[in-house]
This record gives C-alpha cells, sequence and structure tokens, in this order.
C-alpha cells in the first residue's frame, strides 16, 4: 500500500518535535478553558473553547504516534504487522499510518469547526450532522487528495480569524489581536502544506511552530495579566466608583 | 461570584484584612447583603474573621486566607481568557 511522506528527510523527527510542542500548547489552552468552565459553569463556552483546544491537542497525538510508527517502525509495529499481514490484510505500518492519520485530520477539522462555531448563534442538530459528516468526507478523502484537509483547514481557520477580527473591533483588547495573529499565522501554513514539497514542507511546519509560539505567548500572558490584576485589585468594577449606588440583590 | 470576586479584592487592597465596615462600604454593599456574602466565604474557607480580636466586636476584621488569594487569581484568569475569546 502507498504512503505518502511528504516531509523531506532531513527534517523527519524534527516535525515531530513541532507537533509535541503544538500538543503542549493546545492542552495548556483546554486545560485553562476548562479550568474557567470549572468556576462559572453557566458559561457553556468555556467548555467548548476546551473541547475544541482538547480535539485539536489529541490529533496532535495521534499525528505523533503515527509518525513515530512510520519514520522508525519499531517493534510493536513489526509485531501487530505480522499478524495482519497473516490475515492478508494490509501491510505492517499502514495500519498506524492510515488510523493515525484519519484521527489526526478529523480532529483537527472536528477541533477547528467547534473554535469557529462558538461565535454564531445555535445551529439546529440536522446542521450539525451535515457539518460532520463533511468533516468525516474531508478527513477520508484526503487520504487520496492529500491538500484537501489543509485547503479545508485553512478556510476554517480564515473563518476563525475573521470571527475574532470582529470581536477584536469592539473590545481592542490586545491579547484578541495576538489570537487573530496566531490563528492567521498557522492559516498561512495551511496554505504551504497545500502546495508543499519538500523544504516548502519544512517551512510550513516551522510557520506553524511560530503560531503556536505566539498561542504559547498568549497563554502566559492571560496567566500574568490574570495575577497583576489580582494584586493591583483591577478586576474590582464597582468599588470606589459609585459609592453612593448599592448593590441590589 | 462577581460580587463575591469584587469583596476579595478589596480585602486584597487593603493588605489582605480589613474592617467589616470598611468592607462594606468599599463594596457598595448593605450591612444585610456584607453579612449573608461574609457567612458564605467564611464557610468555603476564602476569608477568616480575626480570632485575636473577635473578644472586641468593634476590633473584628476580616482577611483573606490562601483559599480566597488562589480564588481571586483563578478569577482573574477566568476574566482575561473571557475576554480574549470574546465569550
Amino acid at each position: 500500500m502507498v504512503r505518502i511522506v511528504l516531509t523531506p528527510d532531513w527534517f523527519m523527527g524534527f516535525d515531530i518535535l513541532i507537533e509535541f510542542f503544538s500538543f503542549i500548547v493546545l492542552a495548556i489552552f483546554s486545560f485553562l478553558s476548562i479550568q474557567s468552565y470549572r468556576m462559572n459553569r453557566s458559561k457553556k463556552n468555556f467548555m467548548y473553547v476546551g473541547i475544541g483546544f482538547g480535539l485539536i491537542a489529541f490529533a496532535q497525538l495521534a499525528s505523533i504516534l503515527a509518525k513515530i510508527f512510520l519514520y522508525y517502525d519499531i517493534t510493536v509495529v513489526q509485531q501487530v504487522g505480522s499478524a495482519i499481514i497473516a490475515n492478508n490484510v494490509v501491510n505492517s505500518v499502514d495500519i498506524f499510518y492510515h488510523i493515525g492519520f484519519f484521527f489526526y485530520r478529523f480532529l483537527t477539522l472536528a477541533g477547528l469547526y467547534m473554535i469557529y462555531q462558538l461565535h454564531h448563534k445555535k445551529i439546529s442538530f440536522e446542521n450539525y450532522l451535515l457539518f460532520a459528516y463533511f468533516i468525516v468526507l474531508s478527513a477520508i478523502l484526503s487520504r487520496e487528495i492529500y491538500y484537501l484537509f489543509h485547503l479545508t483547514a485553512f478556510f476554517i481557520l480564515l473563518m476563525i480569524a475573521r470571527n475574532y477580527y470582529r470581536i477584536y473591533k469592539e473590545n481592542k483588547f490586545a491579547n484578541t489581536r495576538i489570537l487573530i495573529t496566531s490563528f492567521s499565522i498557522l492559516a498561512i501554513s495551511q496554505l504551504l502544506f497545500i502546495f508543499s514539497s519538500g523544504t516548502l514542507q519544512a517551512t510550513a511546519n516551522v510557520i506553524e511552530l511560530i503560531s503556536y509560539a505566539l498561542l504559547l505567548f498568549l497563554a502566559i500572558k492571560i496567566r500574568k495579566d490574570g495575577k497583576k490584576k489580582k494584586q493591583d485589585g483591577d478586576n474590582i468594577r464597582y468599588v470606589g466608583r459609585n459609592s453612593a449606588k448599592r448593590r441590589k440583590n | 461570584m462577581e460580587i463575591i470576586s469584587d469583596m476579595l479584592g478589596v480585602i486584597l487592597q487593603k493588605g489582605g484584612k480589613i474592617k467589616p465596615t470598611h468592607l462594606m462600604y468599599k463594596a457598595n454593599l448593605s450591612h444585610k447583603q456584607m453579612q449573608g456574602y461574609l457567612d458564605e466565604l467564611e464557610k468555603k474557607k476564602l476569608v477568616a474573621k480575626n480570632d485575636n480580636e473577635k473578644e472586641s466586636k468593634e476590633k473584628i476584621s476580616i482577611q483573606i486566607t490562601p483559599i480566597g488569594r488562589q480564588f481571586l487569581y483563578k478569577y482573574s484568569e477566568m476574566k482575561e481568557f473571557e475576554k480574549t475569546f470574546g465569550l
């Protein structure tokens, strides 16, 4: 069975490290939002952001595992593979290659869609089913048409960046600007993956790394600013501004 | 939750310790409201009444606990996160 590996030889291994870094950053964001949801359970959107980032984090994990088996063809795979060969189904590493990358594509698109959908009015169950169908279809077809996944991811990322741009126009918050920048850079990396061949593939990976580094910077900034505001008492909205007006129950 | 975080913020602004009357004034609460919230904060161990000064009612002070500080930190972080993502 044919396995398409576009990563240049000299870059193999580095791409796994980049994905591992991405996994850590995405897991941090997932943790931050789930933690916020646990504090304020009335805001379901915290949970959806957490699930969205969590799904993309698991996608990275699936890709890492698939690549480890693919690049290094380790013993476990050979053992599993021999059992499968006995059944005459597929070749050893192919199992991890196809299942791993399918889950990578499916979970990435599902996670991105979840983040995109956050700022839109509630849609019907049928619409969710329809989107789920297209995401699964895109993940399956990307096996043969590799750029279909990157193209879909590119469009969803563009729409996410557009959503946050709308929010930024209202709140003018520096953190939202960082978020827009990192999602836009991530979109550019997906565009490069579409036209990828050898060095371009490595460049796309590095650009992806930059966007995740920016997201990590944002996570640190959120924590730091939260701490600073706590000490300064900036989070106190009413105190001292209108002492004559008592709160209503 | 916002009122609770405001109350804790006021205490922290005052160096972690405040007199109930000052807290009432700073947090824009009525006496009845403040008592209700204070009971809740004490129950959740976010604040503690200063034990040494319990005898004299006028000298009672309310102190933020490490759990209260942690809560306020997490709350501020949540607010930052909420604003960043426009949630």
